[in-house]
């Protein structure tokens, strides 16, 4: 048998590594069946938001469909962003995957990185399927009713914004897996976390004053794209995907050390 | 401290103990209590003992899974789980389950990538290692569908897939019938011949005996016994497989 050449340290090889981990992390994500079925209601409620428009309690139709649509969107995407990433990382852990691939030249955060970048692109596709579906209904509906086109520029951008939201979901319930000890307490906890930063807005005091650290997932919200002065936006973008970036990295960096440290 | 420098030692375990947290209070659960024993390279290490002797833990130490509690292990004086170590060793876990989705030929070439070989040269590497192995037409077939004996096979094969010079085997045989049993002794055997360092446990005594130069044997986590198969076995120790009456007519009725 020959002897094969190996490449196994530098940042290319690593690079390799994490594409390998993410593609393998992603194919596993589109046959998880509780993702599919969060998914196919999260489609199924966001193509029938039209159907649902005589529930509009007075609000404009367009509006009230843009907005429930929206409101499934975030929601589905939220709950599989903290149910994807336990999933696989338990699934893995429960098979040996992870030992097989821990006992090769893989870094541990490299490992967590490929879980991430998997499922990142998992949201990125499944926020922009949903985004162009409810795009399309808008504009059905718009010409039917011989509305004004709603704006859509800014659904694609609240659709970024929201995956944006979403990978830092996933980032906090790679931390929890990284010291958890089952899927289903990793993904709740996951989700509580979400909530916490959904929850940041609100004035806190005495010792809940420590979740101030804690990313604030309301900046993500789309409001201040919409509502405020085209000039203020720029600088609004750069300075929260700068804020993203850091909470990313330091969400990784915690949970690089959890499974460093953990017992298998 | 390099414990293995300079001897040519492939694996040195040095008081190793560990120890595990459980519980909410983090109780201590002692698993491996101050093992020493050095293994030079080209041998085959046998580690016998009852369940929950220890076996898994020191293989996973070895590994590079988890972190001694006291003592060390070292790699051919690496460090056990260092960047280097790991690049020496290639690692069968017992009763593994691969992802279901993909193709065995599919998972090689990613282990492969993962263990930085040269991607020129991985289909070839890849198609080398399917044969060595015996999966052929089945290394096109998704991995949900491979018997138990079929993911063992792909197991070890993703081991050496590398060609590291240590190899660390647990439970190798689970779930293999007598012809895996048998191809796998002449895998070992072949392994063996060209070098190969290896470590593997098992609860069948008769197969450590033939496939091991040394055995150790493990109880309530401590080495009770070691030394070479042949001073433990003497003339009983057989060199080949002699399959039984039994085992020589399955083989035959299966193959007519």
């Amino acid at each position: 048998m020959s002897r094969p050449d190996r490449q196994t340290f530098g940042l290319r090889a690593s690079c390799g590594r994490i594409r390998v981990l993410a593609r393998q992390a992603l194919r596993e994500a589109l046959h998880l069946r509780l993702g599919l079925l969060v998914g196919m209601a999260g489609l199924g409620l966001c193509g029938g938001a039209a159907g649902l428009r005589q529930y509009s309690f007075g609000q404009a139709e367009l509006k009230f469909m843009a907005d429930f649509g929206g409101a499934v969107t975030g929601l589905t995407s939220m709950v599989l962003a903290a149910l994807v990433p336990a999933q696989l990382f338990f699934r893995d852990l429960e098979s040996r995957t992870m030992d097989v691939l821990l006992t090769r030249t893989v870094r541990r955060w490299e490992y967590l990185a490929g879980k991430f970048a998997g499922t990142a692109c998992l949201l990125a596709g499944y926020i922009g399927i949903l985004s162009l579906l409810l795009t399309m209904i808008l504009v059905r509906q718009g010409r039917q009713l011989g509305e004004v086109q709603p704006v859509l520029f800014p659904i694609f951008f609240a659709g970024a914004l929201l995956w944006m939201k979403c990978t830092l979901v996933a980032a906090m319930t790679l931390l929890v897996c990284s010291y958890a000890g089952s899927a289903l307490f990793a993904g709740c906890t996951g989700l509580m976390l979400a909530l916490v930063g959904q929850l940041r807005s609100l004035p806190s005091g005495g010792a809940l004053t420590v979740l101030q650290v804690w990313p604030n997932l309301t900046l993500f919200n789309p409001e201040k794209l919409l509502t405020g002065p085209a000039t203020m936006v720029g600088p609004w973008l750069l300075g929260l995907a700068f804020y993203w970036a850091a909470y990313l990295l330091l969400l990784g960096a915690l949970a690089s050390y959890g499974l460093k440290h953990r017992e298998f | 401290m390099n414990l293995a420098a300079g001897n040519g030692g492939a694996v040195a375990l040095v008081g190793f103990g560990k120890s595990y947290r459980w519980g909410w209070w983090g109780a201590r659960i002692r698993a491996v209590e101050s093992i020493t024993l050095r293994l030079e390279s080209g041998q085959v290490l046998g580690l016998l003992g009852p369940n929950g002797s220890g076996k898994s833990t020191t293989l996973k130490a070895l590994a590079g899974l988890i972190a001694p509690t006291t003592g060390a292990c070292q790699v051919f004086g690496h460090r056990a789980g260092s960047n280097e170590a790991r690049s020496l060793v290639g690692y069968l876990a017992e009763a593994p389950r691969f992802p279901a989705h993909v193709t065995g030929e599919e998972f090689l070439h990613d282990c492969g990538v993962l263990s930085g070989l040269d991607s020129a040269a991985l289909p070839a590497r890849v198609e080398e290692i399917i044969a060595w192995s015996g999966l052929g037409a089945a290394a096109q077939q998704a991995l949900g569908t491979y018997s138990k004996g079929m993911v063992q096979r792909l197991g070890l094969a993703q081991a050496i897939l590398h060609d590291p010079p240590l190899l660390l085997l647990d439970e190798p045989a689970s779930g293999l019938d007598p012809e895996g049993r048998l191809a796998l002794h002449h895998l070992i055997r072949d392994l063996a011949a060209r070098g190969k360092t290896i470590v593997l446990s098992s609860h069948l005594l008769a197969a450590v005996g033939e496939w091991c130069d040394r055995i150790a044997i493990l109880g309530r986590g401590r080495l009770l016994l070691e030394g070479s198969a042949t001073e433990l076995l003497g003339a009983e120790r057989k060199r080949w497989p002699v399959p039984s009456r039994l085992e020589r007519l399955y083989l035959e009725k299966l193959h007519v």
